[in-house]
């Protein structure tokens, strides 16, 4: 609060004291009064009006300065009400008040939201879980009756599961709860699950699968990973090229961190494209050639990795190669969860 | 024969599921009455139990505690549930496996295999007929001419050996391959078998695998 502005905001009081003072002037004049007198009530009357704006000022100074450079200090300025303790002068207490009202309500709208969203993250999970059981069903129906069902079949049953995987991680980053669970894992028991989910079609298409050396152990959520990695694995299959298509997976021990790399010898993603490749709903030129994609992949993808800690980069030439290195960092918040590991 | 006990209450899974074990060669009880005490479950005799973890009543996860507090029987999870904290949890609860569902049913079944290997401690050599198959070694002895197989011809001769005189198809062999991160494609199964062929025709077995068109492959 500044001095300069409080007594700009007072202006009309100095106006009117100064008018009462010019009239008082011309009074006195009129009656002869003693020059001593008049100085006198100058002094007295001008000290009045002083003493009057300093203490008013002095009074809001507090209050209003605290509330502005609070508000500026905090990262989350609706909790500013918390640091300030109710002024004792009226205007500021109707203001006090208001923003407490203002503030039970916008709290109140928050937790309604934030109930209503976790509600629909848990029909959401509930309705996968739901949804599962058929597509289990289909599965072992398909592999009973071998005769029944074609493996064309099989592949659309297992790209209806991917999709609706897809909506379940994208239910759970978007979440502000932590569903996730972090411990030691190999990555050559996550890279085994998705090969396997992944096998028909890398068979089909004669895509090489290639795992070199994936000893390591790393800490993430194992379930989480292996979605990322599915992810990554079903867009190789997708902008794969015609001959001799590959997916090489590799990881490497860095001192103070695993990189993981995915890379494949497909049709490669555009360098004016690559900046995007993890904005939601982008599809790039890729997406425009083939069937369409939702763009989704990869934004969940990214978050998944954001919320995991661990660093996610792709870099490719077109029709050369596409690689994806996921970093796993070392850093002291793993150190934690290995000790509570033990 | 061993007894599969099925905990799952969507009737067509648990059709589907005892269709598939049985053609797998194992008994199956299908639970029907999901009130039951874990004495009761204990009575079947099982020699393993297919435990969902949604099920009416209770929850599976409770039940295996129970269970667990009177019953070393093996006990997979199998749940629609893909989150690590359920597995977690099931697996402090002493399951002996955790698959979600949907899965492929190849895998299920080695999986199953598995446990029942490991419980029952099988030494790791299988006779066949005049021959001793050391698994780890990769070995194949008769009398005293030895033989080595690679480690996919092992994997794959163990596989036709648990499945003897039964049709394997090449998708089986490919998952078990696979699933012991044996990613190797169409031609080098084919590349394999016809070694495996060679080489058990060098111990006077020319004719132990046939090839039933368009289907697999039989061990006799």
């Amino acid at each position: 609060m500044k001095l300069n502005k409080f007594l700009k905001e007072k202006g009309y009081v100095i106006l009117s004291f100064l008018i009462l003072y010019f009239v008082l002037l011309l009074m006195f004049m009129a009656f002869k009064i003693d020059s001593s007198l008049l100085i006198a009530t100058t002094i007295l009357l001008h000290g009045f009006l002083f003493n009057i704006l300093m203490i008013e000022y002095w009074r809001k100074r507090k209050f209003y300065t605290d509330l502005i450079e609070n508000i500026k200090a905090l990262d989350k300025a609706y909790f500013v009400l918390e640091t300030l303790e109710k002024p004792e002068f009226y205007e500021g207490e109707l203001l006090f008040n208001a923003l407490y009202e203002i503030n039970k309500s916008m709290n109140e709208m928050v937790k309604l939201k934030e109930e209503q969203m976790r509600d629909y993250k848990e029909y959401i999970e509930m309705w996968i879980h739901e949804v599962k059981i058929p597509i289990s069903s289909l599965l072992l129906m398909a592999h009973n009756h071998a005769k029944k069902f074609d493996k064309k079949t099989i592949e659309q049953i297992r790209r209806i599961n991917d999709n609706v995987e897809q909506v379940l991680f994208y239910a759970r980053q978007e979440s502000a709860e932590k569903d996730y669970l972090i411990k030691k894992v190999t990555l050559s028991k996550i890279i085994s699950l998705v090969a396997l989910k992944n096998k028909d079609d890398l068979l089909e298409n004669k895509i090489d699968f290639l795992v070199m050396h994936v000893n390591e152990d790393v800490y993430t959520d194992a379930k989480w990973l292996e979605f990322i990695l599915n992810q990554i694995v079903n867009n190789s299959i997708k902008y794969r090229n015609k001959k001799g298509a590959y997916i090489r997976i590799s990881s490497k021990d860095e001192s103070d961190r695993i990189n993981l790399i995915i890379e494949d010898n497909g049709i490669g993603i555009e360098s004016a494209d690559l900046p995007r490749v993890f904005d939601k709903t982008f599809t790039g030129k890729n997406g425009h050639n083939l069937p369409k994609s939702t763009g989704m992949g990869l934004f969940i993808v990214k978050n998944l990795c954001t919320k995991l800690g661990h660093k996610i980069e792709i870099t490719s030439k077109v029709n050369v190669y596409t690689k994806v290195v996921i970093t796993f960092y070392k850093n002291q918040f793993y150190a934690v969860v290995k000790k509570e590991n033990r | 024969m061993k007894k599969i006990l099925i905990i799952e209450d969507e009737k067509v899974i648990c059709i589907e599921l005892a269709n598939l074990l049985n053609q797998a060669g194992y008994e199956t009880i299908i639970l029907q009455d999901f009130a039951m005490s874990v004495e009761d479950i204990i009575e079947y005799q099982a020699d393993l139990i297919l435990l969902d973890i949604n099920i009416p009543v209770t929850n599976g996860e409770i039940l295996l505690a129970n269970l667990r507090k009177k019953s070393n029987v093996p006990v997979i999870m199998v749940t629609s549930r893909n989150n690590e904290i359920d597995e977690v949890l099931s697996m402090s609860y002493g399951a002996d496996d955790y698959i979600t569902k949907p899965y492929n049913p190849t895998i299920l079944l080695l999986r199953i295999n598995s446990i029942f290997k490991r419980l029952e401690n099988i030494s790791d050599t299988i006779i066949y007929k005049d021959l001793v198959v050391y698994m780890q070694k990769g070995i194949i002895k008769k009398g005293e001419q030895e033989i080595t197989l690679t480690k996919n011809e092992m994997i794959i001769l163990n596989y036709l050996l648990t499945h003897q005189n039964k049709i394997v198809t090449r998708d089986e062999l490919m998952t078990d391959l696979w699933n012991n991160d044996e990613y190797i494609n169409d031609n080098a199964l084919t590349v394999n078998i016809s070694r495996l062929r060679t080489k058990l025709k060098e111990v006077g077995h020319a004719k132990a695998i046939e090839t039933r068109k368009g289907i697999g492959y039989i061990l006799s």
